[in-house]
């Protein structure tokens, strides 16, 4: 046997033991629902921006009662804005953006929303007092909602930039290249005052974003884990739906197929006993003989699904299992159907004599055994009419042995290779060429492949043949026997 | 008056030598094991009287035949019979929607002779209690 197959053969072997792939996209679910919350966070933030917006044309209309009367201008104006581009920011997101949309573009839409409103604040800020002024607190608050809705990296350029904004706001005024606005109570910012004020507006705007930040991530964390979580098991209680679906699949088609036997026979018997024919005719000894042939494959189905079932509860992980030489095996079984091959003029070609000992550590013999004389005697018994030639080959490597037997017999359609591991998943031809089967043999061998941690597969040609491939792991051992 | 004859149309050899034995009691009876040979040997020679499996070389074989044989104006009088294992549904079916499979009756495996002589007298008439040559 070659290296590369071998290595094919191995990495087909290591694919299937056990790595799960998830299906669907989750990343485009997290993506939605994060993009549904900002959608909802953002209409809610539009509606306090009405409240702030008629609170300010509110102030600009009370200013004089507050000793602010240069202000009152400059604040309707103010609210006039805010008002104007929120009812575009409502339009976009009711009309232009929906939670089906864009995550990035509502994203972008959150970082806009932020700046427009933190400019807005800047410039309430300096017309209702500069340094001194009531609203600032407002701008600290502000970061905080922008925090829960955009991610910290981008809320820590924003503070440096408020901040430094601010900052570069306050030493204007102070210096006189704009103009100050009287406060509240109508008094001036001292440079102490604004210094002080500066510095608790930075560590105020970078406390809030790192709390809020750290608040927010740990919240979407738990959010992903628990959608994570809630998809697993869904998935898993699909996987369980399909396994019933299965299973009741399974059970219907083992009734048919029981079913169609007793028929037949209980017919066969109705029509003997109503005297259609007479037993002792030559027709009657016919369909005598017949039913009796339908008895024995009922029979051969009965036992196939015990094998099976057997084989599908691990035959209880098998207290009789033992080390096992599949070359022992594979040479039994070729003095076992000998016979059979010289009877249906097939050569059968013993292509693992000289190959070294292949010993599995744990194996149920009587299993491997019927796998491997099914997967030969379905060889020899699909062969051609006109006879043909089986091969039986062993390999082995550190890791696997691998049983390959290859006829030239009448193959399998194309159509059908995949489905014939199936439970009563017989090939037309196969029928044709009017050779019993309990259409159970392969599943069976297939079960007995996985018991053993191995697996099977098969190549077929119709009218060329069948090369069917058991790869066993060397050292496989059920991890129920481990853990006993 | 000749014989009516009987196609049987199934793959259960021991079935077929079942029916084949009770039919011949009044008809003359042909068989055949798939829905192709059933199309060609209808073709060849008209039965009075066609006798359907379902799940032969394909799932749904019978039905396809007995679709086919009434979508052709030559064979659309043929009645048919449908006798199969498949699933007592059919016969419910096949009450409501009667274009679903264009069958004249329906029957279960295993089936009685006596109710399967009945119901062929009614569609083909008693035919001739002579053997068949």
């Amino acid at each position: 046997m070659t290296e590369p197959t071998m290595t094919r053969l191995q990495t087909q072997v290591a694919a299937g033991s056990g790595t799960r792939v998830r299906s669907g996209s989750g990343k485009n679910q997290f993506s939605y629902i994060f993009a549904w919350e900002l959608h909802e966070r953002l209409l809610w933030f539009c509606k306090l921006r009405w409240l702030a917006a008629a609170g300010l044309a509110l102030v600009s209309v009370l200013g004089p009662f507050f000793s602010m009367p240069l202000t009152r201008p400059s604040l309707a104006v103010i609210a006039a804005l805010v008002a104007i581009y929120n009812l575009v920011f409502v339009y976009v997101l009711r009309v232009r953006l929906g939670p089906e949309k864009d995550y990035a573009a509502l994203k972008g839409l959150a970082i806009l929303q932020m700046v427009t409103d933190l400019a807005a604040l800047l410039f309430t800020v300096h017309f209702t007092g500069g340094c001194a002024s009531p609203v600032l607190p407002f701008v600290v608050f502000h970061m905080a909602i922008g925090t829960i809705m955009i991610e910290g990296r981008i809320m820590y350029a924003l503070a440096f930039a408020v901040s430094t904004a601010a900052a570069s706001l306050f030493a204007l005024e102070l210096t006189g290249i704009l103009a100050q606005v009287p406060t509240v109570s109508g008094g001036q910012s001292t440079v102490g005052s604004c210094v002080l004020s500066t510095a608790m507006l930075v560590v105020l705007v970078f406390g809030v974003v790192y709390l809020t930040d750290s608040v927010t991530s740990r919240f979407k964390a738990r959010n992903i884990e628990l959608h994570q979580t809630t998809t697993e098991l869904r998935h898993a209680l699909d996987e369980q739906e399909q396994l019933e679906r299965r299973k009741s699949h399974y059970m219907r088609i083992s009734a048919h197929q029981l079913r169609s036997p007793l028929g037949t026979i209980k017919t066969s018997i109705q029509v003997l006993i109503d005297g259609y024919l007479d037993p002792g005719s030559p027709d009657g000894h016919r369909l005598l003989e017949g039913t009796a042939a339908r008895v024995d494959s009922l029979l051969d189905i009965v036992n196939d699904l015990l094998e099976l079932a057997k084989m599908r509860e691990g035959r209880a992980r098998a207290p009789w299992a033992r080390e096992v030489s599949v070359n022992q095996i594979l040479a039994d079984i070729f003095d076992t159907v000998d016979p059979f091959a010289r009877e249906a003029n097939v050569e059968l070609v013993p292509d693992f004599i000289n190959e070294g000992a292949a010993v599995l550590d744990w194996a149920v013999p009587p299993d491997l055994v019927y796998a491997f004389e099914n997967l030969i005697h379905n060889a020899i018994k699909y062969s051609k009419p006109e006879g043909g030639t089986v091969t039986v080959a062993l390999g082995i490597d550190r890791t696997h042995a691998m049983v390959v037997i290859a006829d030239d017999g009448i193959g399998i359609p194309s159509d059908l290779q995949d489905d014939v591991f199936l439970e009563f998943v017989r090939a037309p031809n196969a029928k044709h060429a009017r050779a019993e089967g309990t259409g159970l043999g392969l599943s069976i061998v297939r079960e007995a492949a996985q018991m053993h941690g191995g697996k099977v597969s098969l190549e077929s040609a119709e009218g060329l043949g069948t090369t069917v491939t058991v790869v066993l792991p060397l050292h496989h051992i059920p991890p129920e026997i481990i853990d006993r | 008056m000749a014989r009516p004859t009987v196609l049987v149309a199934d793959d259960d050899v021991v079935f077929v030598q079942s029916l084949a034995a009770v039919l011949r009691t009044r008809y003359h009876v042909r068989t055949v094991a798939n829905g192709t040979e059933a199309l060609a040997t209808v073709e060849d020679d008209p039965p009075d009287l066609v006798i359907l499996d379902v799940m032969m070389d394909h799932m749904s074989e019978g039905f396809d035949v007995a679709r086919a044989l009434r979508s052709n104006e030559a064979t659309a009088l043929i009645p048919i019979i449908i006798l199969t294992g498949v699933d007592r549904v059919y016969n419910l079916r096949m009450e409501v929607d009667e274009s679903w499979v264009p069958a004249d009756q329906y029957f279960e495996k295993p089936i009685s002779p006596v109710v399967l002589m009945r119901k062929v007298g009614d569609l083909v008439g008693p035919g001739e209690a002579k053997p068949d040559p």
